[in-house]
């Protein structure tokens, strides 16, 4: 255990339900206020994420699923501690097995912890300085923390930059030199630099081009490897999720639906949300046009400042029954590692995505 | 996976052109960005010179502001001419002066026989420049100190108006100045407080703001101008007024920076250097201030017009600085009668240098703020 | 469905933007056919020239973008009667009769062509009014009947409200709505569901297919997303800078791709049906406007490319009578079939 790390010495007996999970997320909650008027009166709060509980393995990369507005994002900056969660536990085990909870940290106690979980961006345009060149941009992580300096902290850009891709020499160029794709590489760059554990890739490759993207889904699942990374990968795209995730969370409206295996979420789906999800993507194969039939969903999705009683899907489920109008369904364990809210799980038979 | 690592830098691929291009910093690209605005560029140099001209308006002026030749009083201007029968005699010529019989004015006529010499870097009335070191050295002036010598003409007690416009550049040019610099102040600290605590400091803040903006600007200077007591010296006056201007000024201010912050605030880059473990005083000083420093630049350009015809308006309504201070809106006080501007125009001359500096400043300010983001 | 006859028929499109830097060709020869009743996709990765293209076909080319070459031909009836929009004044009375009557457009942000100062239903009794002259009355309870059939509850309702009030996907729906007003025979639909998330995406897509089969227009689909192009498309053309460079029906498109960018473009994308395959991504970047390569403008990506296409330009070969190809690869098999092609005029 590291001295400096003091809230392990306030609470010493926090430990995770499994020895390889790198991260929990128990309970998380983000409530943003909403106000009114002259004086901000406080009139309701928007349940960004509303008691979302997880984990993240070692070595694994987990996806998070959902529509805009569904909270995905939400949970991806509570993990890197962009906000700071209303309530709940991120359990982090350090690189020396200690289990410190991210959540509880305040003002300069999460500076150690900032440079094991890195995010990465969606835009490669704003996520970049312009006014920064390359070298200052990534290297900015070594020198606010200390971690390099001089000709030692110049070659780790250096490689750096040529593990994702990018020549050496263009340390001292400016962003708006490079296409989207090379951005989006500065910006893996910067999030590698400080050897991080855990990497938050926040819709890392919906800005690209399809043909830029199959170069970066590649370029992250390589350095995967290298670096001994764990991902988590939060994108709306169905695909891109089923291309590169061993595990996936569903989530709608702020809570979770569904957690299951890449495979199971995709074949056997658990809950009528993610049978919807699955039917409405589109399969890139005109054969597969007429094979089982979409689920298109009535209505619209609910209000997370003033969501519907029981499960939030209820109004747009076909299978809803009188239970679900009354109770919110807990998230049951379904074995074999699969979750599921829905009262009905078990007795439901829903269909996965179209196979062709 | 070796392609993803080798195939992509053939791609970029990089001509000694777009390499000038892709190293550039923000400025230089501000600047050939600038560049290519002409009508600015051209109103840059303007500015420029007015500037030099007020720093060192002592040498610049052939004569100093208190010097008077009663004799002369209301002389038109005297044309400058360099050749004499085909040689090279850069001269003014003199006066004929004739009291009107009926109405007691005085006329003038050219009189073709005098001729004054003229020439550059002549010895003429000493002066200590800015205040401290002593000189008599005038870029142009008659090459016989005494002799009349009165490019835009003279005043109703015969000073050399070209001489006074130089040195009232001085006051009028720097009165906005400093006003600036207090303002800028001001507006860039609340400002700053208002858009990155938020909260009730921010809602606080801009009601004051609000109610600062709501207070008609012109009878607040005039009642702060006039409660500026009249036996305070010259220069207390002058820093009173500078203060006064840039108290309403500073608002406007405040609202650009606060509006910059919001914004900054929610830009990915700057998540990102927060992400980066950059305390606060870093985010703000090297991520988000650098990103509208120029932005800055541009608006205070298109601002210190405004300074300086509030010094000119009140100055000619005698509220603002007082004789013996040299202003521009101290000398067109001499012209708030219709009757004079009739017989002795020339003395409007300093309202055409307010007129021209206040456009150049507007077109330059556009320029700069056309080129303020380059990206 | 109504019979195939062709609608739109675009001859060598040359639209170029001349800007301080130079010439950027956006659109540098495309040809194309459009039949009634059926739905083309125009698919290409960003900066192609794809929505650029669509905008020449109604006039509304941004400057400094200006049509240099090439025909625009309108049928707009089968009794023979042609128009030429190319040669069109833009800005003309012309155009107009045709632009939002006879050609409909709907864009990626529908904020962009619903203006936030006017209630929805004012926007589209106005469009009606304007192209047939109907009194306002007649024209209100017709765009109730639109609202209810792109899928707006309590249409009666939604009439009176403003865009900002509605979801992203309603405002979609709004704005097919608006397009449809005056009985298109044609929709272009510029990129209409990248905004929107995935139900919602499959619910629109399945709104333009109902709506065609309906009226009958003819659609012209532009996109990146594969996936839409197999889930509604008739026929394909596949964009790159700014040229078609294959042109099929969409089961040839995914099975029998032929030209090399199209097969790399398909191998590119994760399949969702399949998993962890490494992904086969097309290597390089599609190159600076201002410096494109000469030859085939593929060549530096292409896996299959040969010495010959570092000089020469592709022009189109005829593999089938719907399949067309811009590749140097099948020209030397089929001879030069199609010695009209624009190619190699550059």
């Amino acid at each position: 255990m590291v001295a400096t790390h003091t809230t392990q010495q306030v609470a010493p007996e926090l430990t995770m339900r499994s020895d390889d999970h790198l991260l929990e997320v128990n309970h998380l909650k983000m409530y943003f206020p909403i106000t009114q008027g002259l004086f901000s009166r406080v009139v309701g709060y928007t349940k960004a994420a509303d008691d979302v509980n997880f984990y993240i393995r070692k070595g694994e990369t987990l996806g998070l699923v959902g529509e805009s507005g569904c909270g995905k994002t939400t949970v991806g900056r509570c993990i890197v501690r962009a906000y700071e969660p209303t309530s709940g536990e991120i359990l982090y085990r350090d690189p020396d097995g200690g289990v410190t909870d991210l959540a509880a940290l305040e003002g300069k106690e999460i500076q150690p912890y900032r440079k094991d979980i890195r995010m990465i961006f969606q835009d490669p345009y704003s996520s970049l300085n312009p006014r920064m060149t390359v070298f200052q941009v990534i290297s900015e992580a070594l020198r606010v923390n200390n971690l390099a300096s001089g000709s030692e902290m110049r070659d780790r850009v250096e490689y750096l930059l040529q593990r994702v891709g990018l020549r050496p020499e263009y340390i001292q160029r400016y962003p708006h030199a490079f296409s989207g794709g090379e951005r989006q590489r500065i910006g893996i760059a910067r999030s590698l630099v400080t050897n991080p554990k855990l990497v938050v890739c926040d819709e890392a490759v919906s800005g690209l081009d399809v043909s830029i993207r199959a170069q970066i889904l590649n370029l992250l699942e390589e350095l995967q490897d290298d670096f001994d990374l764990t991902y988590l990968f939060i994108s709306h795209d169905l695909s891109v999720i089923r291309h590169i995730c061993d595990r996936v969370v569903v989530m709608y409206v702020g809570k979770i639906v569904e957690v299951a295996s890449g495979l199971d979420v995709y074949v056997d789906p658990k809950h009528p949300y993610t049978e919807a999800l699955m039917s409405s993507v589109p399969v890139s194969n005109p054969r597969a046009r007429d094979k089982g039939t979409r689920i298109l969903l009535e209505g619209e999705v609910a209000d997370p400042s003033n969501p519907p009683s029981g499960c939030y899907f209820h109004p747009r489920c076909r299978y809803a029954q009188q239970l679900c109008r009354e109770q919110a369904p807990p998230l049951k364990d379904l074995g074999n590692e699969h979750y599921s809210a829905c009262h009905f799980a078990e007795e439901l038979s829903l269909a996965g995505v179209r196979m062709v | 996976m070796e392609h993803t690592a080798n195939d992509t830098l053939d791609f970029h691929e990089t001509t000694e052109e777009s390499l000038k291009l892709e190293v550039a910093s923000q400025w230089q690209l501000m600047w050939w960005k600038f560049r290519k605005h002409k009508l600015a560029v051209i109103s840059g140099i303007i500015v420029i010179l007015f500037y030099v001209v007020a720093l060192f308006c002592e040498f610049f002026s052939p004569t100093v502001p208190t010097t008077y030749l009663d004799v002369y009083a209301t002389a038109p201007p005297q044309r400058l001419r360099l050749f004499l029968d085909g040689k090279w005699f850069p001269h003014v010529t003199g006066y004929r002066g004739e009291r009107d019989p009926v109405s007691f004015r005085k006329t003038w006529e050219i009189d073709y026989s005098t001729y004054i010499p003229v020439g550059l870097f002549v010895h003429g009335d000493p002066y200590k420049l800015w205040g401290l070191i002593p000189g008599d050295l005038h870029l142009i002036g008659p090459k016989n100190p005494g002799d009349p010598f009165y490019l835009m003409g003279a005043d109703m007690i015969g000073r050399d108006v070209f001489g006074r416009l130089i040195y009232s550049s001085r006051i009028s040019l720097t009165v906005g100045l400093v006003g600036m610099v207090i303002s800028l102040s001001f507006g860039i600290l609340l400002g700053g407080i208002s858009g990155l605590v938020g909260g009730a400091v921010d809602n606080i803040i801009q009601r004051i703001i609000e109610i600062l903006m709501s207070i008609p600007t012109l009878p607040v200077w005039l009642s702060l101008a006039a409660v500026v007591p009249i036996d305070w010296p010259a220069l207390r006056v002058y820093f009173m007024i500078s203060i006064i201007l840039s108290l309403i000024s500073w608002t406007g201010m405040a609202r650009v920076v606060r509006s910059k912050f919001l914004a900054l605030r929610e830009e990915d880059f700057v998540m990102a250097a927060m992400l980066d473990g950059c305390s606060r005083g870093r985010l703000i000083m090297r991520h988000m201030l650098p990103s509208f420093l120029s932005h800055i630049i541009a608006s205070i350009t298109l601002w210190i017009p405004g300074l300086i015809l509030g010094e000119t308006a009140l100055s000619f309504l005698g509220l603002g600085l007082r004789p013996p201070v040299v202003s521009w809106g101290v000398m067109l006080q001499d012209t708030q009668k219709v009757a004079v501007i009739a017989r002795y125009p020339w003395l409007l001359a300093p309202g055409g240098a307010v007129f021209i500096i206040v456009l150049t400043l507007n077109f330059l300010g556009d320029g700069l703020r056309d080129a303020a983001d380059p990206y | 469905m109504a019979d195939n006859r062709v609608l739109l028929e675009v001859r060598d499109l040359k639209v170029h933007f001349f800007t301080d830097e130079g010439v950027v060709k956006a659109v540098d020869g495309v040809d194309l056919t459009i039949e009634s009743g059926k739905t083309l996709c125009l698919v290409g990765e960003s900066g192609c020239g794809k929505s650029v293209a669509c905008r020449a076909f109604l006039g509304i080319v941004q400057r400094p973008g200006r049509i240099v070459s090439g025909e625009i031909l309108f049928h707009p009836d089968g009794n023979g009667a042609t128009i030429d929009i190319a040669a069109m004044d833009p800005k003309g009375a012309e155009i107009r009769q045709i632009r939002g009557r006879e050609i409909s457009m709907i864009f990626q942000e529908p904020m962009t062509s619903l203006s936030p100062m006017y209630t929805v239903g004012n926007q589209i009794i106005e469009n009606i009014v304007l192209h047939t002259r109907d009194s306002k009355e007649i024209a209100r309870e017709r765009t109730i009947q639109l609202l209810d059939q792109v899928g707006i509850p309590r249409p009666d309702r939604l009439v009176d409200e403003y865009p900002f009030r509605l979801s992203g996907g309603m405002r979609q729906r709004a704005m097919i709505a608006m397009a449809l007003s005056c009985n298109p025979t044609m929709l272009i639909a510029d990129e209409p569901t990248t905004a929107l998330d995935v139900t919602t995406q499959a619910q629109i897509i399945d709104l333009i297919l109902d709506l065609q089969h309906e009226y009958g227009m003819a659609v012209l689909f532009i996109t990146h997303d594969l996936g839409v192009v197999a889930e509604l498309a008739d026929d394909v053309a596949v964009m790159y800078l700014g040229k078609v460079v294959e042109r099929a029906p969409v089961d040839t498109i995914f099975n029998d791709p032929k030209h090399p960018y199209t097969q790399s473009l398909l191998r590119s994308i994760p399949k969702i049906a399949m998993r962890r395959e490494e992904l086969d991504p097309i290597k390089g970047m599609v190159p600076n406007p201002f410096r494109r390569p000469d030859g085939c403008t593929f060549h530096p990506r292409c896996p299959k490319a040969m010495e010959v296409c570092r000089h020469v330009v592709p022009s189109v070969t005829q593999l089938d009578p719907n399949h067309l190809v811009r590749c140097l690869l099948y020209e030397s098999q089929e001879g030069r079939p199609d010695e009209s092609a624009p190619a190699g005029r550059n």
